[in-house]
């Protein structure tokens, strides 16, 4: 410090410091290591995609046109369904944890995650005007998924799903969460 | 490698890096004239020999305790409802899935063990070498209510686990608690424990709370004290 005017040189001692604060550097660093290890989320246990068999509460040949049913993931064990498509607030392969089976007003049966896509929120059937509502922020489709009223520009999302073997029930892709 | 080039690089020895950090500081606040009061202290020689560290190894495991604790708490849900309870999954889920968990479960639950060992053997050097004596009593006192923080510590996490033995172990220490006569005032102190008539989800919550909220804040503070009494005082000599 004394000649500080002097050209800065890599001395050994320089060297020495420098080993030495590594050194400390790396014994925080591996003091440190095993809670970061703690704190990385751990592995999803028993997690494994899987056709989800729902029961609907009426089966989808007898619904009538313009007519909707909600279902729910079933939760023992406890399982989410996979969206096939979306936009918006939803993409392929995004988690839904419902449903609805609908039959369009031409007659076309569809199945919808129960999500909206502007922001993810359970949409509900409006039955008067034969519309899906959401209740958040007034987002509004026709019973095909296609938008009626914003703020939601994306259609609903599908999920990829056949008949069961129970004309009650429909089989959707769905995981079984391990949880 | 032509290494006299290299010398002519104007690289800085660490010190005087930590020097410039240090001088910036200090230009701020006095951090070092602070540091050096509250760490340079002359130790007495009698005070050198290896039983008069217990009460700073006593210092150092509640330090692990908060910290292991701080971390189990990230995974831990104290929610005794339900079968099999949130409560004693997440304690499995900690041991058995997280990375690690095992081991800052482990340093917490040994952490807790040796912590009344230590606090024990402090205790009994504090009582051998005459200690207690004026004018420090009051740092006896003070030392007293930690160990049964401490007490209450072991007491309120025994309980968190919600396995069997937590629970029975539960049941017997309130059954304990409500001992007291008359029965009016034994009944009434369970039933504040137990936050029920049995011990069962509130109870968890309450020991919970406790263990987590209440008595860390309490010892922080009771360790400050202490420690201020010690300052004031200086190491007591030997009888």
């Amino acid at each position: 410090m004394a000649d500080s005017t002097a050209p800065a040189r890599f001395t050994r001692r320089t060297f020495l410091g420098w080993w030495m604060a590594g050194l400390l550097t790396a014994t925080v660093v591996v003091g440190l290591a095993p809670i970061l290890v703690y704190l990385w989320p751990a592995p999803p246990k028993g997690q494994k995609k899987l056709p989800v068999t729902v029961a609907l509460d009426k089966p989808l040949d007898q619904l009538a046109n313009g007519e909707a049913v909600k279902f729910d993931a079933p939760t023992s064990p406890n399982t989410a369904f996979i969206m096939a498509n979306g936009g918006g607030d939803n993409a392929p392969g995004a988690l839904a944890f419902g449903g609805f089976a609908v039959k369009d007003t031409n007659g076309k049966p569809h199945v919808f995650a129960i999500n909206c896509s502007h922001l993810g929120c359970p949409i509900a059937v409006n039955t008067t005007d034969s519309t899906f509502d959401c209740p958040c922020h007034g987002s509004r489709f026709h019973l095909d998924g296609t938008v009626l009223h914003g703020p939601a520009t994306a259609p609903l999302s599908d999920l990829s799903w056949k008949q069961g073997s129970d004309p009650k029930t429909i089989v959707v892709d769905g995981l079984e969460l391990g949880f | 490698m032509d290494w006299s080039s290299v010398s002519e690089v104007a690289i800085p020895h660490p010190r005087e890096i930590q020097v410039a950090v240090v001088e910036w500081l200090d230009e701020r606040y006095p951090f070092t004239k602070s540091v050096d009061e509250a760490l340079y202290q002359r130790v007495p020689n009698f005070a050198n020999a290896f039983y008069y560290c217990f009460g700073g190894m006593v210092f150092i495991l509640i330090v692990l305790q908060l910290l292991t604790g701080i971390l189990l708490s990230l995974y831990y849900v104290p929610d005794a409802t339900g079968i099999p309870a949130p409560a004693y999954t997440s304690v499995q889920f900690i041991q058995n899935t997280v990375y690690l968990g095992w081991l800052i479960r482990g340093v917490h639950f040994w952490g807790a063990n040796l912590l009344i060992i230590m606090v024990l053997l402090h205790m009994a050097r504090v009582y051998w070498t005459g200690s207690y004596r004026a004018p420090r009593e009051l740092n006896w006192m003070v030392g007293v209510v930690m160990l049964l923080l401490i007490l209450a510590f072991s007491l309120t996490g025994y309980l968190l686990p919600w396995d069997q033995k937590a629970y029975f172990a539960t049941e017997v220490t309130i059954k304990i608690a409500g001992l007291p006569p008359p029965p009016q005032l034994g009944e009434f102190i369970r039933e504040i424990l137990q936050g029920g008539p049995v011990v069962g989800p509130p109870t968890l919550q309450r020991f919970f709370t406790i263990h987590v909220f209440l008595l860390p804040a309490l010892i922080t503070l009771l360790m400050y004290v202490h420690f201020r009494f010690i300052r004031a005082h200086g190491i007591s000599e030997p009888m």
